[in-house]
């Protein structure tokens, strides 16, 4: 790629980017004021991009030690909280210290993770969804009929959403009783996501397609027509609209005036035949942040379909996408190990 | 960055106690200098250092498509889609599944999920089993049939404990079976790793190359249990419209039925072999090298399951041909 055509995206002159060399399976941005991003990796480290610093200054923390990072997001009070196939949940400071929190279960992945605010930790290993506090100690281990395929948090904490086969259970964290609330539909359901509002559960279908509960009555949301497998789901900040992967655009459905029951999504930066890979919404604005499977990286406008090119195509399929919570620096890594930092705050 | 080629998948089967686990140490203790991923499941007892073992739950689950033959195995989803993100090249990955296991859904996951399908290949269904104790399996165990109908080479081991005379009956009972397979005999497991791994035999286009008579021979096999086999040809080219009309129609409705379709098609028109293979319902197909010069073009299918009518698939199949007199 030449200067010339480089310089049409942001990722040439407002950021940073290197080659890690390894799968980058998640990315995220500390909470709290630190403003570090951390990258999880197929080689079992997790790099951390510290606040102005080059990329060469990238500290490499090594994580999960000859094996890969399986799942990554932001650790409940800063820092970041990893899942490796050695079995190991570790939490990895900003200054890429390690500290193991927990091994669940022996020669066991642990697949996904999530954390929340609060202090809460969560981490799936096959069936069971293990609990931690702020301070590690475990609280309980919430079973499930088969494997999890995603976790999150409702905004709150205090509910958690754990997706399986023939559906997907919502527990309330605090409550005595462990008895989830299950939502079924038939198949295997992968990736999920709770609305920011807490009324709807999205999960992520092994038929290219995702399947939608409304949990006020129950309504179940049938969202099909995908030409590839969805992975990757996001809700804009006010829940407005869901943006979501699987297609050669991005696809977002409107879950306002009714909700997305038989309405048709809208979709952008579609028309090259690429799929899209990954999508991040905008912590603030009705923005999404996409990236495809050739390695393009761009910025929509859901309103007026405006379309803001980041990083150019040529560096494997983008695997990860994060905003920090204010919404000024946009990150991303690719399957093949690009990784960039974007400064888009006003200048 | 080039993109990598598909990671060959070996499946191992085999009823409990027909040497599966001394297979698998066998090959992975061999100073091979590869690296393999093995996928066993939580009974297994193993001890391996070098390899990279990861423990699953045999997790089938029905695909939301109205079809309950369409199960696949989640797990390997799973774990395949974890691996595919790991530093460093893997040379192959085996499966190990439990003795009573139905090899169908692990098949069926490489037809299904797209990106199992663009990082891995199934390189052979390998089925162990015990040569003094075989006749007996068939006849109490469903499994035991099943896991040698799906095979693409069947390690048929325990010799030691067997005369000529019973193991060339053994050998009888699995050709009526399935009469493509590759018979490898052994005792204790003691087979060079490159008679089970790398064989590349579940793919039509490869066992071609290497024997290009394979579907070809007799069909004369009796059966004896409940899975038989059929092969059927046909003189005159094949009509792909009629041809991908009739076979979408025989799986949908008899696609729990049939375990395994192999075919090898002459279609009109065209130079190229087209080598069709299907696990239950889920098919697939694609034109392979050219017909060898001098050869007779003609097409061939087999079909292993259960409940076959033979007279039906026969007219079935011939009516596949284009008009007679048509041009080819």
């Amino acid at each position: 790629m030449s200067e010339a055509q480089d310089a049409d995206f942001l990722l040439g002159s407002r950021g940073v980017s290197r080659d890690l060399g390894a799968w980058v399976v998640g990315v995220a941005w500390e909470r709290g004021g630190g403003g570090a991003c951390g990258f999880g990796l197929g080689d079992g480290t997790v790099r951390v991009a510290r606040p102005a610093a080059t990329a060469e200054d990238w500290a490499s923390a090594a994580a999960h030690g000859g094996g890969a990072c399986l799942s990554l997001c932001a650790d409940a009070r800063g820092g970041f909280l990893s899942g490796g196939d050695d079995g190991r949940l570790v939490r990895v400071t900003a200054e890429a210290g390690v500290d193991e929190i927990a091994r669940p279960a022996r020669s066991r992945w642990v697949e996904h993770v999530a954390a929340h605010e609060s202090g809460l930790r969560a981490a799936a290993v096959g069936k069971a969804l293990h609990l931690y506090d702020a301070n590690g100690a475990a609280l309980k281990v919430l079973a499930h009929p088969s494997s999890v395929g995603g976790v999150a948090f409702d905004a709150k904490g205090k509910r958690v959403a754990a997706s399986h086969y023939n559906g997907a259970s919502l527990w309330f964290v605090g409550s005595k009783e462990d008895k989830p609330r299950v939502l079924e539909w038939k198949g295997s359901h992968a990736g999920i996501a709770v609305s920011p509002d807490g009324t709807h559960v999205v999960t992520a279908m092994q038929e290219n397609a995702l399947h939608g509960w409304r949990l006020a009555d129950g309504q179940h949301m049938r969202m099909s027509g995908y030409p590839g497998k969805t992975r990757s789901l996001s809700f804009t900040a006010r829940g407005r609209w869901l943006a979501t992967s699987g297609a050669d655009s991005v696809v977002i459905w409107p879950f306002h005036g009714g909700g997305p029951m038989g309405k048709a999504p809208t979709e952008l930066a579609g028309g090259d035949g690429v799929f899209c890979t990954a999508v991040a919404c905008h912590p603030q604005h009705e923005v999404v942040a996409a990236g495809f499977g050739d390695g393009l990286v761009l910025l929509a406008e859901i309103a007026s379909g405006k379309v803001i090119p980041v990083a150019p195509p040529g560096h494997g399929g983008v695997s990860a996408l994060a905003w920090n919570a204010a919404g000024s620096h946009l990150a991303f890594g690719t399957e093949t190990g690009f990784a960039g930092v974007v400064d888009l705050s006003r200048r | 960055m080039p993109e990598s080629t598909p990671i060959p998948v070996t499946v191992l089967t085999g009823y409990l106690g027909a040497g599966k686990t001394t297979l698998l140490n066998r090959i992975l203790s061999e100073n091979h200098g590869k690296k393999f991923a093995v996928v066993i499941n939580e009974f297994g007892e193993l001890g391996v250092d070098n390899d990279l073992v990861v423990d699953a739950d045999e997790e089938v689950f029905e695909m939301n498509n109205g079809c309950i033959c369409c199960t696949v195995r989640g797990d390997l989803i799973r774990i395949i889609g974890g691996l595919m993100k790991r530093k460093g090249d893997l040379d192959g990955i085996i499966i190990e599944t439990t003795g009573l296991a139905d090899p169908a859904p692990v098949a069926q996951t490489f037809f299904v999920d797209e990106d199992v399908k663009a990082r891995t290949r199934l390189d052979a269904i390998v089925t162990v089993v015990d040569a003094k104790n075989l006749p007996a399996r068939l006849a109490d165990s469903r499994e035991a049939e099943e896991q040698i109908a799906f095979a693409d080479i069947v390690l048929l081991n325990k010799m030691d404990l067997v005369s000529p005379e019973e193991a060339a009956e053994v050998e009888r009972r699995i050709r009526a079976i399935n009469p493509q397979v590759e018979i490898r005999r052994s005792t204790k497991s003691d087979v060079p790793i490159d008679a089970v791994i790398g064989r590349d035999a579940f793919n039509l286009a490869r066992i071609l190359e290497r024997e290009p008579e394979f579907l070809s021979g007799d069909d004369d096999h009796e059966h004896d249990g409940e899975i038989q086999s059929l092969s059927f040809e046909a003189a005159r080219p094949i009509d792909p419209e009629k041809f991908n009309a009739w076979i979408s129609g025989l799986l949908a409705q008899k696609g729990q039925d049939l375990l395994r379709t192999k075919g090898i098609l002459h279609y009109s028109g065209e130079d190229r072999r087209f080598a069709f293979q299907a696990v239950h319902m889920m098919a697939d197909g694609d034109f392979v090298g050219s017909w060898r010069e001098g050869d007779p073009r003609r097409s061939k299918i087999v079909f292993i399951g259960r409940d076959l009518n033979r007279p039906q698939l026969r007219r079935g199949f011939e009516s596949c041909q284009v008009e007679d007199g048509a041009a080819a």
